[in-house]
């Protein structure tokens, strides 16, 4: 009896761990940017232009199914016509693509020792491109060749975009630390303890004085830019995730409790009563030209006037939001996972949902 | 509820003792698997007990006369069988009602890991949002997980000489699966218990094939997902190995090549 009963049972147990079992790059939510004619998603085995004017696929990387790429990254439109995105998969590539065809640009992707999540920082010719090995690469735009490269890091992963102040390389990292780098000298020239890993991109003061960087501390930081001395500490109720927002002298910033604050940006003081959607926020706060929208993990979009009351009526979109959204012109563009499209477009003005998505069906 | 009742306090468990140790996951992956397996200790011992009088069973005298006796008539043998169960006072099912419990610990303890292995933001988010207040998350979070040569979060893999590539094998040499495949092929084969020498007899024939397929399987588990998940199975294999053995139910000649599977040759009696 016991052979007959325990050998199904064991059939049925590695069908349930092999069903359940993530390989090591499982799914995460997409990557998203947009320029004024196409909107780039990366999800999954493939990277979208979807085109503004009808929602229409206008290609996708690659044409057909990749065997070890996957794209969770948000893609980068560079200044010379470039996009780059980097797989979350096995062959650890960061890819050069046409942003009118899909087709690749360099001769082959940039290959590194583990797969991406951050996306790159082009300035000038040279990307700065963070890597989830802890370093940071510094590659020719043209070609993708490796000019250098910098362990910044204890080897923790690096999942923030970089941000510059022309001078120095501002990169933030899960070991708990911000680091700038002196690309010229090719070394750290300061780092600080955020108290909590930072998955987060760190922002720059309009100014160019001071960096803005949440952490899993619950704080937000305003560091200042040559020295990485703290400047001000805001509490928060709970992990930041994403980069904050800057609108005039106004910080954006929300928490996975999904709490949204607006941070006088000289003081780090919050000038918001209690805000708080319907669930976890991880995408950064968009600026619009009248307030500012939040996405929560609850599939919803919020909009907020500069005074902390609502805009216009919450959006449901379904699916859970996570990426941050992409404004073009009047519209926002949102990427949710697990909704019955990849894409929606909501009108900014009112808040409407707009009769334009995408799916890759 | 399964997350909330299964996965989510396991991972906390594991956290607990990885915070406890000094962050080290393999330690704490290892530390788990034998709490995990000392509170089903218990059970796993009243299924051996079990499944011993039903292999003693199998070699009773008046058991294999009813099989003959009836061998045509399903219905008439059943009712034999059931009448013998009633008069020893057998629960045919007695063995396999521990192995069921079991189960929905050893997927959840498997889940668990993967689950605190989490290797993408959506994975991490998910992570932190079940993680409970006592224990400091902001603190834990990045997980130490390197043990030894291997990154847990990532399959592992002696990576080959310069200019060397094997196709199938994109992270190099698979050492830890080839040691999975061994310990789960050595469990599979000294625990195998005792069957008779009847050509036709399924369970003997579903038991050999369970000995090849099971290395197999987890040994290609190990070979493609987060390394965390072959510690785990290593770890207890080996375990279970020991507990077999402490309870006098290894077959050590089922490990030879071509070996008949015999009955434990250590073994107490029960």
């Amino acid at each position: 009896m016991k052979r007959w009963t325990v050998i199904p049972l064991i059939v049925l147990a590695s069908l349930l761990l092999s069903a359940c079992t993530g390989a090591a790059s499982s799914s995460t939510w997409p990557g998203l940017t947009a320029d004024k004619d196409r909107v780039y998603l990366a999800d999954g085995p493939f990277v979208y232009a979807v085109r503004l004017a009808d929602g229409v696929k206008a290609w996708q990387y690659p044409p057909d199914k990749a065997g070890t790429s996957t794209f969770y990254s948000n893609p980068v439109l560079t200044p010379d016509g470039q996009l780059l995105v980097g797989s979350s998969g096995h062959d650890y590539g960061l890819y050069s693509l046409d942003p009118a065809s899909g087709n690749p640009k360099w001769a082959a992707p940039f290959t590194a020792t583990d797969h991406w999540v951050a996306p790159p920082l082009v300035v000038g010719d040279t990307i700065y491109a963070p890597n989830n090995n802890g370093s940071l690469y510094a590659l020719k735009l043209a070609t993708g060749q490796l000019l250098w490269s910098a362990p910044t890091t204890s080897g923790e992963s690096l999942w923030g975009s970089p941000t510059t102040d022309g001078k120095l390389i501002f990169v933030s990292s899960l070991d708990h630390f911000v680091y700038a780098v002196d690309p010229q000298a090719r070394k750290v020239v300061w780092k600080r303890d955020l108290g909590g890993s930072a998955p987060a991109s760190p922002l720059l003061a309009s100014d160019s004085t001071s960096v803005y960087v949440g952490s899993f501390a619950s704080k937000l930081y305003a560091l200042d830019a040559a020295t990485g001395a703290v400047q001000w500490t805001a509490p928060l109720k709970d992990w930041v995730w994403n980069a904050p927002a800057l609108v005039d002298k106004t910080i954006y910033t929300a928490d996975t409790s999904g709490n949204v604050y607006s941070l006088d940006a000289p003081t780090g003081k919050n000038t918001w009563p209690e805000v708080k959607p319907d669930g976890a926020i991880t995408a950064s706060p968009v600026a619009l030209s009248n307030g500012v929208a939040v996405a929560t993990e609850t599939g919803s979009l919020y909009g907020y006037k500069p005074d902390g009351s609502a805009l216009w009526p919450p959006v449901t979109i379904g699916g859970k939001i996570y990426t941050t959204p992409v404004v073009v012109d009047d519209r926002i563009i949102v990427a949710p996972m697990g909704a019955q499209y990849l894409l929606y477009a909501v009108n900014a003005k009112d808040g409407s949902l707009l009769p334009w998505h995408f799916s890759n069906k | 509820m399964w997350n909330q009742f299964i996965i989510y306090p396991f991972t906390n468990v594991l956290l607990w003792i990885y915070n406890l140790i000094g962050h080290n996951f393999g330690i704490a992956i290892i530390l788990f698997t034998i709490l995990i397996r000392l509170i089903t200790w218990p059970l796993n011992a009243q299924q051996l007990k079990s499944a011993k009088v039903m292999q003693d069973l199998q070699s009773d005298k008046d058991w294999q006369d009813i099989q003959k006796k009836y061998a045509k008539d399903k219905e008439k043998l059943a009712q034999e069988q059931m009448r013998i169960y009633k008069e020893r006072g057998i629960n045919p099912f007695a063995s396999c009602l521990p192995t069921i419990i079991q189960f929905p610990i050893i997927i959840g303890l498997y889940q668990s890991i993967t689950h605190a292995l989490a290797a993408t933001p959506l994975g991490l988010l998910q992570l932190g949002q079940s993680i409970y207040p006592f224990l400091n998350a902001a603190i834990l979070i990045p997980l130490n997980s390197q043990f030894l040569w291997m990154d847990l979060s990532k399959p592992e893999g002696i990576p080959f000489p310069a200019g060397m590539s094997v196709p199938f094998l994109p992270y190099g040499f698979p050492t830890l699966a080839i040691i999975v495949a061994i310990t789960t092929y050595l469990q599979t084969k000294l625990t195998m218990p005792p069957t008779s020498q009847n050509p036709s007899d399924q369970g003997a024939a579903m038991n050999s094939m369970m000995s090849i397929y099971m290395p197999l399987l987890l040994g290609y588990f190990a070979l493609n997902f987060a390394s965390g998940l072959a510690v785990y199975f290593i770890t207890s294999n080996v375990l279970g190995i020991v507990q077999y053995a402490s309870m006098g139910r290894v077959n050590w000649r089922n490990v030879l090549p071509g070996a008949k599977p015999q009955p434990a040759t250590t073994g107490r009696k029960k």
